[in-house]
């Protein structure tokens, strides 16, 4: 069988540096943080990270109350994000219905705000009285892809991922393969999360948020940094709209990238910890996917969230597969760690980088780490063609995914 | 509390939970057809209520035989008086 091939054509995202793709890419190069002192958050005995990167909700009541009803934050952000993802790719309405178009979105888990209010209204007194029809709608772990998909009318595949951080890469991934085998011309794929206290706080019990830099967030996070402490939570969504080649050449559409391998793995080892050979086989099936070698990659986006082991069994797996002399940058310093939405919104600024032929530096990142040695750490903006990129995404639970894109000529 | 005051209360509801403008509001509206609730809004309708007037009202089957902004300002006054 002749899998077909895939290419990106429209992509959209909202986060902490802003509305819109263009808005972020401008954060981006004026080196701008998203990261806050997140006021109110001090209430938390116990909570050691007061910082996050939050991001704006902005023209909701742009969606007819009837969509919105069911939408917590993270819905409403990632339905922004895919009205952009379409009007970038061109995609008439219309085909959104026809039955060949699907939609993936991934998450750690439903809206943490909705489900904070549910759990406030119904636990106090064991009362559901009060419970609003949509409470739950946007409580579910398929809200985003949900919300997204009743919006625009999507009536082909519709799924949601839940792999915690690696939940978007592996919606891409899964839209990939759909496209790839046929089943589906058209996907919507990527991540959103919501920012909240209990949601950061899963990190923070573990001792992986950044809880040094409260005072001066810009500062943090700082990946392979010598003085990282850990990864700061963020917001948003980014969504690709996936196309098969074909359909994607014949109306003329813009070809951002095509996707040439992806893989997905569990470590089977820890359920929190990042080990380098997990991570070594997610990068090394995903190249062997798409038939490259390490040296046709010009550039990896890393996972890197700034957490002490994170950071260095990365690393570590990057330089095994590539060598040293590979340009590594992290993107965490600018946006937080968007956690579901992560692998989505940073692949799309990768794709960015590779139309403008420039690497955007590692933010924070001052001297890198002994441990975290022996790449090309991207500390200045850096103009170099990328022809092929890859991207990585590592979860709790050992789940790992990276996926590899090429350059359409 | 006066009917007036409930009535106030009632559209008070209307334009905060359902987002309808104040200028709609009137008696004969049916809420289906002129208002645009459906049948997930009368949840979120009986939620309101119970909210606005301290009430209980989730259970209350007059509640199915509700068409016209008009019942519901009955209805209101009715269960404020009772309770």
């Amino acid at each position: 069988m002749q899998l077909k091939r895939v290419v990106i054509t429209g992509v959209g995202a909202v986060c902490g540096l802003g509305q819109d793709v263009p808005s972020i890419i401008e954060g981006i190069e004026q080196g701008k943080s998203a990261v806050r002192y997140m006021e109110g958050w001090n209430q938390y005995n116990g909570l050691r990270c007061l910082v996050g990167a939050p991001a704006e909700l902005k023209n909701e009541k742009e969606i007819p109350r009837q969509y919105r009803r069911s939408m917590g934050r993270m819905s409403i952000f990632a339905v922004q994000a895919s009205q952009q993802a379409i009007a970038d790719a061109g995609l008439a309405k219309e085909s959104l219905s026809s039955g060949r178009t699907g939609c993936i979105l991934g998450s750690t888990m439903g809206s943490a705000e909705s489900l904070n209010d549910a759990f406030e209204i119904l636990l106090p007194r064991k009362d559901l009285t009060q419970l609003k029809s949509m409470q739950f709608f946007q409580c579910v772990s398929h809200t985003a892809a949900m919300n997204v998909s009743q919006y625009l009318g999507i009536n082909g595949y519709v799924m949601a991922t839940s792999a915690a951080c690696a939940s978007a890469l592996q919606a891409l991934g899964t839209g990939y393969d759909l496209i790839r085998l046929g089943t589906q011309e058209v996907m919507i794929c990527g991540g959103a999360e919501e920012l909240h206290p209990t949601v950061v706080g899963s990190f923070d019990v573990l001792f992986a948020t950044s809880a040094r830099y409260n005072h001066t967030p810009s500062l943090t996070p700082r990946p392979f940094d010598s003085k990282r402490d850990g990864l700061v939570c963020g917001e948003g969504s980014g969504v690709l709209v996936l196309e098969e080649y074909e359909h994607a050449r014949q109306r003329g559409a813009k070809m951002y990238a095509e996707i040439i391998g992806y893989n997905t793995c569990g470590s089977g080892i820890h359920v929190s910890q990042s080990y380098k050979e997990a991570i070594t086989c997610a990068i090394g099936d995903s190249l062997k996917n798409a038939s490259l070698k390490p040296d046709d990659v010009d550039y990896v986006n890393a996972h890197a969230t700034a957490t002490i082991q994170g950071d260095k069994e990365e690393i570590e797996a990057i330089r095994k597969i590539f060598g040293n002399s590979i340009p590594v940058s992290s993107l965490k310093g600018y946006l937080g760690h968007t956690l579901g939405a992560s692998g989505s919104i940073e692949l799309i600024v990768s794709l960015i980088m590779m139309e403008k032929g420039k690497i955007y530096p590692t933010r924070n990142l001052d001297i890198v780490s002994q441990e975290c040695q022996g790449v090309y750490h991207v500390k200045e903006p850096l103009r170099r063609e990328i022809n092929v990129l890859v991207k990585n995404c590592f979860a709790f639970g050992g789940i790992n995914a990276a996926i590899a894109c090429r350059r359409v000529d | 509390m006066t009917d007036q005051e409930i009535i106030t209360m009632v559209n008070e509801v209307f334009e905060e939970s359902f987002e309808i403008e104040k200028e709609k509001l009137q008696p004969q509206m049916n809420i289906f057809e002129d208002l645009g609730l459906d049948s997930l809004d009368i949840v979120d309708l009986v939620v309101a209520l119970q909210s606005k007037f301290k009430v209980k009202i989730h259970n209350d089957d007059r509640l199915r035989k509700i068409r016209t902004l008009e019942d519901i300002y009955q209805f209101a006054i009715t269960t404020v008086l009772d309770q």
